[in-house]
């Protein structure tokens, strides 16, 4: 795969920047996400998460399905704040 | 004798420990860092990134952050590499109502006192600093000279310059053991085996009391959570960091706080935005050992004061909430040094909310610990050994 093929369109982090996050020590969902942001975006990794998991299992040698997934982080959907906040001028 | 694997053991991969390792490696020395689960994978990896001299308590602390940022200054260029660090984007301490700004009014001529450059705003004048802000509010202290940084970038930035040093990193490897020869520190038991080296330096964070206790001290660190909330990349509408008027007390005295919520979850406000548009606001401030789960209670708590201040973030998303251990120490101060009856063990541990601030300073005076013996300006008040004259 080319380098410069983006694989977190949120964040527009391309496969090369993930292949240096591995070289750079990452071993897992988060730590490349810790690295280049891959997963930090506004649909917080549900598109990239599985091929940055996949990507990993291929450079580590390990199974994809062995590969630590990103923690789980709550909402599930982006809430607009007001509703949980309450916006007292209303 | 023991075969030796370094100069200097650091067990720790968060900025604390990686600054002191990038520190000690441009200083000749040979380090191997030692690291449980990967860098940045602790509190460094779940925190702000203030780099605010006007919330350190007046004296020692704020003369220490003003010395950790010069430092700062400088950081990028030595390090090669971006750190998203901005030095004078001003920081803003909000007030809801007067007793607050009569507080905070207080606060800012022990400030001054010590040197700092710091202006009480009415609100209109803030708002000219900050657009976003609430008419309804009281006003703000103003400190020109705060800045904010990347954490992420920061650590990885002094792995990299550290190894292109000579360093090592040990990730995935459990510090379980200190290794005593006599009163001697000569290295650590791991679950993936021995390492020996002449000095062995405890940069674990909110973990630091547990590897303390490995080597037969008791020091108070206890975990603080603060609950963090992270909105959708949005347009630039938040340009300094900001907290509110009631922090230093929920930070440095929770007995005095009223408010049952404030006073059960410790929960206040400080909100910043990233370079690349998302806003992240805090915080709350509980003793609930490492629980790292957030709570429905608390994230609402935040957003109703956060939305307050700032009326518009009604409209914005939040996307990611976290939560982030402060290694809270009992008098509010790390503990920066060698200890007596260990020679050869130093603690950098305890910088509570402050750590990132104070990352670059602790790297250089650690540093000047292990290698001169001594430091460029006192640091006796830091000392770990003040727990003995408890
Ligand atoms: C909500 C929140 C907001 C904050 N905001 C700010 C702010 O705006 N400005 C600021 O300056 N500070 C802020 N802080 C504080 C700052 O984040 C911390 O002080 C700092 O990150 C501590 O860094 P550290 O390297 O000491 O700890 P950590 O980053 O936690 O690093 C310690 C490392 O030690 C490792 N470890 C633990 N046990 C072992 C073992 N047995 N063997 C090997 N390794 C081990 C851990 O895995 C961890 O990676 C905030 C904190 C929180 C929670
Ligand atoms: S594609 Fe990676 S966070 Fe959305």
């Amino acid at each position: 795969m080319d380098r410069n093929v983006i694989i977190c369109r949120c964040q527009e982090v391309t496969y090369g920047e993930i292949l240096d996050a591995i070289a750079d020590g990452a071993t897992t969902v988060d730590g490349v996400k810790k690295r280049t942001r891959a997963g930090m975006g506004l649909c917080q990794g549900k598109t990239c998460q599985r091929r940055v998991q996949q990507i990993i299992a291929s450079q580590t040698g390990q199974k994809p399905e062995d590969v630590l997934p990103a923690t789980y982080r709550v909402p599930v959907r982006p809430i607009r704040m007001g509703v949980i906040g309450g916006n007292k001028d209303e | 004798m023991n075969k030796k694997d370094a100069d200097v053991i650091v067990i720790g991969g968060g900025i604390i420990g990686t600054a002191i390792t990038y520190q000690l490696s441009k200083r000749g020395k040979k380090v191997l860092l030692i690291e449980k689960n990967d860098l940045c994978s602790g509190t460094t990896g779940a925190c702000d990134a203030y780099i605010t001299p006007h919330t350190k308590a007046a004296g020692f602390s704020l003369d220490l952050c003003i010395k950790s940022q010069e430092v700062w200054k400088d950081l990028e260029e030595e390090l090669d590499a971006d750190l998203e660090y901005e030095h004078n984007c001003g920081g803003l301490q909000v007030c809801q109502n007067q007793t607050e700004f009569d507080l905070v009014s207080d606060n800012s001529e022990k400030l001054k006192a010590g040197g700092l450059e710091v202006h009480m705003l009415d609100i209109e004048e803030a708002r000219k600093i900050e657009p976003a802000l609430s008419e309804k509010l009281r006003g703000a202290l103003y400190c020109p000279s705060a800045g904010q940084v990347n954490p992420f970038k920061t650590t990885f930035a002094y792995m990299k310059a550290a190894k292109r040093n000579g360093a090592e990193f040990k990730n995935h490897t459990a510090v379980t053991g200190i290794i005593r020869d006599g009163e001697k520190v000569v290295g650590v038991n791991t679950d993936k085996g021995d390492y020996y080296a002449d000095a062995v330096v405890n940069a674990a964070g909110a973990w630091g009391g547990e590897i303390a206790k490995l080597a037969g001290y008791d020091f108070e660190i206890l975990p603080r959570r603060g609950q963090l909330i992270v909105s959708e990349p949005v347009k630039p509408i938040i340009h300094t960091t900001m907290q509110t008027g009631n922090y230093m007390v929920i930070k440095h005295h929770p007995e005095l706080i009223t408010d049952e919520r404030v006073k059960r979850l410790g929960i206040g406000y400080c909100i910043e935005q990233t370079d690349d548009g998302s806003i992240i606001i805090g915080f709350t401030r509980e003793f609930v050992g490492f629980d790292k789960s957030t709570t429905l209670e608390s994230i609402e708590g935040i957003i109703e004061t956060a939305i307050q201040h700032i009326p518009e973030l009604a409209d914005i998303h939040f996307i990611r909430t976290f939560s982030g251990f402060r290694p809270y120490s009992p008098d509010n101060k790390p503990y920066l040094g060698p200890v007596d009856g260990a020679p050869g063990f130093y603690m950098a541990a305890g910088h509570e909310g402050d750590g990132i601030a104070l990352s670059a300073i602790t790297g250089v005076v650690l540093a000047e610990m292990i290698v001169d013996g001594n430091t460029s300006f006192d640091m006796d008040s830091f000392s770990p050994n003040r727990i003995f004259n408890k």
